[in-house]
């Protein structure tokens, strides 16, 4: 029987199907799957700022200059039979920093875009400054401006959109050095973003084996697909750092319920707050691989290297959870000297799932970028002929929506997002955030799970919306073929060799 | 109780279009203000300015628009951008082998070079106004960019807005552009352009359509656009009638038959194959190749899209220059490059690595005063432009009137031609045309160590 009439309720029926019936079971069970079908959505909603990120802009009107001001135009234009109010009380403001009950004696900075026009129409006393606290938010790295627009994303769940062209440097190093592609006529799926067609951002997690056999009989022997299938090809990490709270930990797991995704999150605290779930992930350390017993709801159980041990392969450990557990067990390997061979032999041995992970700026031990180090794992893989019988996921450095589309150009299945989910929530972080386990964040004190939830279910929203639009420039119709799609990328550095090669001065490689 | 209307009116800030008194006192205080910037009266605003456009390349252009000089004391020629066009300088002559700056040096371009006995046309500048839609911008805004075009013998693009009828007195120095949403476009609009521009896609956002957001679509916009006011409109992408560079061909046949004599111009973005798409547009029968960079303005587009679809312009330009040297037909086509080009230098470099003229649109607007706030889709106070350029809203688009934004527009490009002459006598060339592709004529600022 089709699937799809397994789906909706039918039976196969005795003996043959004469044509007339074929076709009128045919139709019903068309008319049942269509009526049937849901098209994978993810339900936005505005919400409210609990913590908000400091104004981009301070606003400052000097008061007696602006005395002055009124005083003298009341003086020009004020008269008994034309008093010309809409002259005198207009003010320089289309945001409504200088509406207030008190006009600009007590601008609203919060209000202020940083259009100029009041700067540029009063110098004398009016002055819009970037706002410092803003600006020292996040690191070197993880930006202030990757913040506020993670912060805006979370809050109104929608693709920034606004006018004027690209504000920042040209190319640049990491993700921002690689562009993707874009077709101009040969359009598989226009239109994606605006729904009139498909383009599907399920991704599947385990393993496909690379041929199927089939015995004597024609009926199917060896290996099967063992893998399932998430929504959106981005999970939630581990928190990084000391933010794992019970409180996180549940509302990561909401989420990622409700986005049908994964939420990775520690073994001790799945089992402590009985969270076992299919979309959650618990992350086992090698030592404890016997208790991944203990999950039995869970699709896939990651372990990780024990302190002391290598960086994320444990033969033993990965047998062991095996033998007690039916999840399919993933990997965590760190980007540290020598994980080719780890996650070579975390293959060899079976390993469907091997989650890559860099340092939150994105580089491996060796300061190579995750671009690079996907590629080569993706690479590696594909040499070996056993690309598709693992998934890769990966994460470290994925703080903005463009990164998920590039590190998927870059090998991987899915990636995972750690940093991203502190400033949904309206964290803040204190110093450094390269290293994962020391990042210093603090989320809001009363994380509400209704507001959290729909705060981390607007961020993934506007994230793959953000994935279509990427998408839908390409013509790609789902996103499993963007992985390892290099060609649909463009590198900053080669196309710079390509079109300034041979100009005086020019050395190549970007610099 | 009229009295107390009116006050209560002012004081909530009631949109209406504003009276001659409140008109005089802000576009001279707004024009005061800019001035009072430009000239260094009042040290530069803390807060204006990026990378590409720093606060000094505003502050410059602001100065060019009100004098026609390049300004002394401010860097009017390149950005901070750490790339590209901010990477590029000139290898000038020695100065004792230098040019007189003249007149006689030449800034003229054609822009048929296929012999076809359509319109030859060639404008004085080898540059000519991006399309801006009515909708995106006022027809205040149209009118001075037009204006100014045929003031200086070059050309405006529609945009995808339709035609407003302002346009019709000027109809020798606009294109009409015909975009994917085909929005105002007819008849009498394809008949009246010289040139009719075919947009695939933009720069800034490529492969994405074009929007305009509800709120600027008022009822003027919406009836020239044949839609319904405050609505959402879409220009999908790409022309759903089009598969092939065979169905390419044919849309620009529909346009030789509707005007047999217009030139055809193709704007396209660039993805990795942009040399492809620019020689097959070429064999379709496009005059002139536009192709619009990664970094180029936009009057909504979403943020993942400015940056990181299709690469930026310098880029591009040399990649479709030389294949259409190698195609063997680059004399044969005009390849203009827009999307980031921001001042005389810009325009320089981009001749230099391999383009035969631009496009400027964002240059246009901060002539006129924009600060590059990034609100023109209408920003929190869905009114769109607070500076009037950006705008239908009924009092802010007259903080542009017609005259001052051609005089402004005027001033700019005398500044800018008198740069790009100073540039070129330098190099000891007399004629614009003999700076394409004289990649031999730059040179590529290293970056420090460390940098």
């Amino acid at each position: 029987m089709l699937e799809s009439a397994a789906h909706v309720g039918l039976q196969a029926t005795d003996g043959p199907l004469s044509m007339d019936k074929f076709g009128a079971e045919s139709a019903r069970i068309g008319r049942e799957v269509a009526d049937g079908y849901h098209r994978y959505h993810i339900d936005t909603e505005e919400v409210d700022d609990v913590n908000p990120l400091p104004h981009r802009f301070l606003v400052t009107v000097g008061k007696v200059g602006l005395a002055k001001l009124i005083s003298k135009e009341a003086l020009t234009y004020f008269r008994p039979w034309d008093p010309h109010f809409d002259v005198i009380l207009s003010r320089p403001c289309t945001y409504g920093v200088f509406s207030g009950p008190l006009g600009g004696f007590i601008p609203r900075p919060k209000l202020c875009v940083g259009c100029l026009r009041c700067e540029v129409q009063h110098p004398e006393f009016v002055k819009v400054l970037p706002n410092p606290d803003l600006a020292k938010m996040g690191d070197s790295y993880t930006t202030h401006g990757h913040i506020a627009a993670i912060d805006e994303e979370a809050k109104k769940g929608m693709v920034p959109v606004r006018g004027q062209g690209y504000r920042g440097r040209f190319g640049g190093p990491g993700f921002d050095g690689m562009l993707t592609d874009m077709s101009e006529i040969v359009r598989p799926s226009r239109d994606g973003i605006h729904g009139r067609e498909l383009i599907g951002t399920a991704v599947d997690i385990g393993s496909k084996p690379m041929h199927l056999s089939f015995d004597s009989d024609g009926k199917l022997s060896g290996s099967t697909p063992e893998m399932f299938t998430i929504q959106v090809p981005f999970i939630f990490d581990l928190p990084p750092g000391n933010l794992e709270s019970t409180r996180l930990a549940e509302v990561v797991e909401s989420t990622s319920r409700g986005i049908d995704t994964l939420a990775c999150l520690d073994a001790h605290t799945v089992a402590r707050n009985r969270l076992d779930a299919p979309n959650v992930v618990p992350v086992l350390d090698n030592a404890e691989a016997s208790r991944a017993s203990e999950f039995p709801r869970a699709r896939l159980i990651e372990l990780r290297s024990t302190p002391g041990r290598p960086w994320g392969w444990d033969a033993g450990g990965f047998d062991l959870a095996r033998e007690v557990s039916d999840a399919i067990i993933g990997i965590r390997i760190h980007f540290e000297e020598g994980w080719q061979d780890r996650m070579t032999k975390a293959v060899e041995s079976g390993a469907k799932v091997i989650h890559l992970l860099a340092d939150l700026h994105g580089r491996g031990s060796d300061g190579t970028f995750v671009t690079e180090l996907f590629k080569e794992a993706h690479m590696l893989l594909l040499e070996q002929g056993r690309r598709d019988t693992v998934t890769l996921l990966g994460g470290g450095g994925i703080v903005g929506a463009d990164h998920v589309p590039k590190a998927i150009i870059s090998g991987l299945d899915a990636v995972a997002l750690d940093l991203p989910v502190l400033f949904a929530l309206q964290g803040r972080s204190n110093g450094s955030l390269r290293q994962r386990a020391k990042v210093d964040g603090t989320l809001p004190r009363e994380l509400d799970q209704e507001w959290a939830e729909q705060r981390l279910t607007n961020l993934c929203g506007s994230w793959r919306d953000q994935l279509l639009e990427i998408l839908g420039a390409m013509g790609i119709r789902e996103v499993r073929r963007l992985r390892g799609e290099f060609g649909r990328s463009m590198v900053v550095r080669h196309l710079e060799d390509e079109a300034f090669e041979g100009i005086a001065g020019y050395v190549g490689g970007g610099c | 109780m009229a009295l107390l209307q009116d006050l209560m009116d002012a004081y909530q800030g009631k949109i209406v279009k504003p009276s001659d008194a409140l008109l005089h006192k802000t576009t001279t205080l707004l024009q005061d203000g800019m001035n009072a910037r430009a000239f260094g009266e009042f040290e530069k605003p803390k807060a204006l300015g990026d990378a590409r456009w720093t606060d000094e390349l505003i502050l410059s252009t602001w100065y060019m628009a009100e004098t026609g000089e390049v300004p002394d004391k401010l860097n009017f020629k390149t950005g901070e951008s750490d790339g590209g066009f901010d990477r590029l300088d000139f290898q000038f002559l020695q100065e004792s082998d230098w040019l007189e700056h003249s007149e006689a040096i030449d800034t003229k371009l054609p822009l048929n070079r296929r012999g076809d006995g359509k319109n030859e046309i060639e404008i004085d500048i080898p540059w000519y106004g991006g399309g801006m839609s009515y909708g995106s911008v006022s027809v205040n805004v149209m009118m001075s960019r037009a204006r100014n075009a045929k003031h200086w013998n070059t050309l405006m693009s529609t945009g995808e807005g339709g035609y407003p009828p302002e346009l019709y007195e000027v109809k020798e120095s606009v294109i009409t552009q015909v975009a994917t949403g085909y929005f105002g476009v007819e008849e009498e609009t394809i008949q009246a352009a010289p040139i009719i521009e075919f947009k695939y896609a933009q720069g800034a956002k490529p492969g994405l359509g074009g929007h305009l957001l509800a709120a600027k679509a008022g009822e003027e916009v919406a009836k020239l656009r044949g839609s319904v006011p405050f609505v959402s409109l879409f220009s999908p992408f790409p022309f759903h009638s089009t598969y092939s560079v065979e169905d390419h061909s044919k849309h620009l046949d529909w346009i030789e038959t509707v005007n047999p004599k217009a030139l055809l111009s193709v704007k396209v973005s660039t993805p990795h194959d942009v040399d492809m798409v620019a020689v097959g547009s070429y064999y379709a029968g496009a005059h002139i190749i536009h192709l619009d960079g990664g970094y180029g303005g936009t009057g909504a587009a979403p943020e993942i899209a400015k940056k990181n679809i299709a690469m930026p312009i310098e880029l591009a330009i040399p990649k479709v220059h030389k294949f259409l040297q190698k195609e063997g037909v680059r004399d044969k086509v005009t390849l203009i490059a827009s999307g980031g080009v921001r001042t005389a230098d810009d325009i320089a470099k981009a001749i230099a690595l391999g383009a035969d003229g631009c496009v400027l649109g964002t240059t246009d607007l901060v002539g006129m005063g924009c600060t590059r706030c990034s609100n023109c889709e209408g920003g929190p106070s869905g009114r769109g432009c607070p500076w009037g350029l950006t705008t239908t809203d009924i009092e802010l688009q007259e903080w542009v009137q017609q005259d001052w934004g051609a005089r402004r527009l005027d001033n700019l490009y005398a500044a800018l031609q008198w740069r790009l002459r100073d540039i070129l006598r330098k190099l000891g060339l007399s004629n614009v045309r003999e700076l394409r592709g004289r990649t031999d004529l730059l040179s590529y600022i290293p970056k420090e160590a460390g940098e």
